[in-house]
């Protein structure tokens, strides 16, 4: 590996089971989850890496990893494929005196110390996998220099109903953390933490290993790192991001994040070439839409077919829509196919699952207070001809 | 297979396309709604292990170049072959731009010369099929062929098309360029031959030292006694463009699922270069039927028996009916084009409505706007 000096290391957390995501995770890691029509949720942080001029980048992997690592490859989707840095899938390892699965989000670092060390960054990038978002790091990174902090946090502002949901931060006005609360029953502001940061990598270095030498930690960057910094009075700031972004890790707010790509008052827009989201590609033909194909206000991917009524939908790479079904409100994944006659309304159909022909998958709905019962059908899985699978029922 | 090198002239016909070559070889001519040309043979030849290969050019290579870049959308970055890509006047004894396939595959015998090979397919790049070339091979090994000639039943509808006789072992005794157009099923030449690669540089060297140009009508058709010419009748769909009529009939027949399919899948994958193009989004108020759509397009108007390109916009109002739009096409309200071959960075202003025919499709030059 040649590790020549870099500025800024990314760690991304691509770990996480995803078990609210239910049967869509069950064989993969939730980054690994498509997304959009082409994208996987990975796509967004290791586009906005490169976008960001951050060129080296670190996967900690540990559930279900083979997808992930099959799809991120030798990183060249995303222009990753460096001489010097690039991306490097990191699962846990074997070490000559004990060796352990990644036990929290700070213990995953940890245990990468020596990878990051090869570098000599000054900065480390933490990121999640599991946020769909559009965000420029060197402009935070380059606020984080400017205040000269140890740590800096990327909050987004939420409503004071959400904001019980998030970690808060609470802040001066000049921007400085001073309190730090997970998921506040009565939250004293709306500065919800991203799960983003920016570390001096000294600083970090020096309480990773701290936090690794007490057994009562549970090594997690929310829980322990971020508490044990500001109780010792190091300098942790806000950065404040006020674009589109969204945590996918249920099923309604993977539907919902897949819905906002349809509206275009959501923030959300990919087709900019400023800031381009990159995905690896499948190599298909242009989508085909058949002489008795219906749609309206839906998004189809490269190599579908397309000959039913598909309306308010995501539609994968390679998803097939014969004729006489109907699509709505729904996300097909990729390579999946619903057949003749069939319904699928407010859904998520897994990736190479089959609608059967005349099978009814959810129902319409008009949804309580924005809160839809949203259908899974799991990956690979058959719902037989004529069946049903009923609205917010999940087969598999 | 290892055993075999490729080589693509990458112009060709160009006289007959007209504006749509005017800025491009033909092999880098785009079709299907997102491919080239090119990506037809490089991807035959990359699913049938024919990985180091030489692209020969004339003229007007930069978008080539830049479609190809280093091959790595085809997987032909490697450190052993690859993509060559030889411009004109490669060679210290090219004087003049090369007068035809014999002089131009004499300047770059050493590039034929140096491979491990023994093998070597030479191809045109106006086709778009599927390909297995180890069927190919087999073939040629077991007729005992000099040289194996890939052939299609196609009408000879454009001139100059080259119609083959054959035995009934399938040896090739008569190759003749047909004078007058025909609506007869014929068996022609698609230009793609599999031979040894010591005759290649035998039979080469032998014409280019008596002034001989042209492959076809100075080694080949003269060549029918003295050496093994076999057919190797190509199956599935073959799309052949020799003019902008063939282009646009070529364009249409892909509309078909079932041939498109067989174009796509045969025998592997057909690569292109990769351009990250989001999916493309359908308004409230799109009408689209039997087309063809690549990714990146913005439509809210109607789309029939048509092809776009990426990055299309079909705003409300408007209509596409019988035509092409190339990468970047944009066609405004109430605009209704049909029968047309819109290049690439087209625009239709609103409410023109232009056409052509479907036996003579109208082109729009490359960034015009009309």
């Amino acid at each position: 590996m040649n590790s020549r000096k870099k500025e800024c290391v990314a760690m991304l957390l691509a770990g996480g089971q995803g078990t609210r995501l239910y049967s869509l995770t069950k064989d993969i890691a939730k980054p690994a989850v498509s997304f959009g029509g082409k994208y996987r949720i990975i796509d967004f942080p290791l586009s906005n890496c490169i976008n960001s001029g951050i060129d080296t980048i670190g996967v900690l992997t540990q559930y279900q990893p083979f997808a992930l690592n099959q799809y991120i490859g030798n990183g060249q989707p995303w222009d990753l494929d460096r001489l010097s840095g690039g991306v490097f899938v990191l699962p846990p390892y074997m070490k000559s005196k004990n060796s352990d699965w990644y036990k929290g989000t700070a213990n995953a670092i940890y245990q990468n110390i020596a990878f990051i060390d090869k570098f000599s960054p000054e900065y480390v990038l933490v990121l999640s996998g599991d946020h769909i978002y559009k965000m420029d790091y060197a402009d935070m990174l380059s606020e984080h220099k400017r205040r000269g902090a140890d740590c800096t946090i990327a909050v987004i502002d939420v409503s004071i109903e959400e904001a019980s949901r998030f970690g808060i931060m609470n802040t001066k006005e000049d921007g400085e953390i001073y309190e730090f609360e997970e998921k506040p029953k009565k939250p004293k502001s709306t500065n919800a933490s991203m799960g983003i940061y920016v570390f001096n990598w000294d600083k970090l270095r020096k309480y990773l290993i701290e936090d690794e030498a007490d057994s009562k930690s549970s090594n997690d960057f929310g829980k322990n790192i971020i508490p044990d910094m500001l109780a010792d009075g190091q300098k942790l700031y806000a950065y404040k991001f006020s674009g589109y972004w969204k945590d996918v890790g249920t099923i309604n707010s993977l539907w919902e994040a897949n819905m906002d790509l349809l509206d275009e008052g959501s923030g959300l827009n990919l087709a900019d070439n400023g800031w381009k989201i990159y995905a690896r590609n499948t190599a298909e033909p242009p989508h085909y839409t058949g002489r008795d194909a219906v749609i309206s206000n839906s998004l189809i991917t490269e190599g579908c077919e397309i000959d039913g009524d598909v309306v308010n939908s995501v539609i994968s790479t390679g998803a097939e829509v014969c004729r006489g079904a109907k699509v709505s409100h729904s996300i097909v994944m990729p390579g999946a196919k619903v057949c003749e006659g069939a319904s699928v309304a407010y859904a998520i159909i897994g990736a190479g699952a089959v609608i059967g022909s005349g099978a009814k998958v959810g129902k319409e709905q008009s949804g309580k207070d924005g809160n839809y019962d949203i259908s899974v059908v799991a990956p690979n899985y058959t719902v037989k001809d004529g069946g049903v699978v009923d609205a917010g029922a999940m087969v598999e | 297979m290892n055993n075999i090198m490729g080589i693509i002239f990458a112009s060709d016909n160009e006289s007959k396309l007209n504006e749509l070559t005017l800025h491009r070889t033909t092999a880098s001519l785009p079709f299907c709604g997102r491919y080239r040309f090119i990506d037809f043979a490089l991807s035959n030849f990359v699913n049938s292990q024919i990985t180091n290969l030489g692209i020969i050019t004339r003229n007007n290579y930069s978008s080539l170049m830049d479609h190809i870049r280093m091959g790595r959308d085809w997987d032909l970055n490697r450190k052993n072959g690859g993509i060559a890509v030889f411009p004109p006047y490669v060679s210290n004894s090219a004087r003049s731009m090369n007068r035809g396939k014999i002089e131009a595959l004499y300047s770059i015998l050493d590039f034929i010369k140096r491979g491990s090979e023994d093998y070597v397919v030479i191809t045109n790049s106006n086709i778009a099929a599927n390909i297995d070339f180890d069927h190919v091979f087999d073939a040629h090994i077991a007729k005992g062929a000099d040289i194996t000639m890939l052939t299609y039943m196609a009408q000879p509808i454009s001139s100059r098309k080259a119609a083959v006789v054959k035995d009934n072992d399938g040896r090739i005794t008569q190759i003749r360029v047909v004078q007058t157009p025909s609506s007869v099923l014929t068996e022609m030449s698609l230009n793609v031959y599999m031979l040894r690669k010591d005759l290649l540089v035998d039979l080469v060297v032998d014409s280019y030292e008596r002034g001989y140009t042209d492959l076809e009508k100075h080694i080949l058709q003269p060549g029918c006694d003295t050496l093994k010419i076999f057919a190797y009748p190509t199956e599935g769909y073959v799309g052949v463009i020799d003019d902008v009529k063939s282009y646009y009939a070529e364009s249409m027949r892909v509309l078909d699922t079932d041939l498109r399919n067989d174009l796509f899948t045969r025998n592997g994958t057909i690569f292109t270069k990769v351009k990250d193009s989001v999916p493309t989004r359908y308004r409230p108020g799109a009408e689209v039927n039997n087309s063809l759509i690549a990714d990146g397009c913005d439509i809210g108007g109607k789309v029939i028996n048509s092809v776009l390109f990426r990055g299309v916009t079909v705003e409300k109002g408007a209509v596409i009916e019988n035509s092409i739009v190339m990468e970047g096409g944009k066609i405004c309200e109430g605009a209704h084009i049909s029968y047309i071959i819109a290049d690439k960075d087209v625009t239709v202003t609103s409410n023109k409505t232009i056409g052509g025919y479907e036996t003579y499709p109208m082109v729009i030059v490359k960034n015009k706007t009309v």
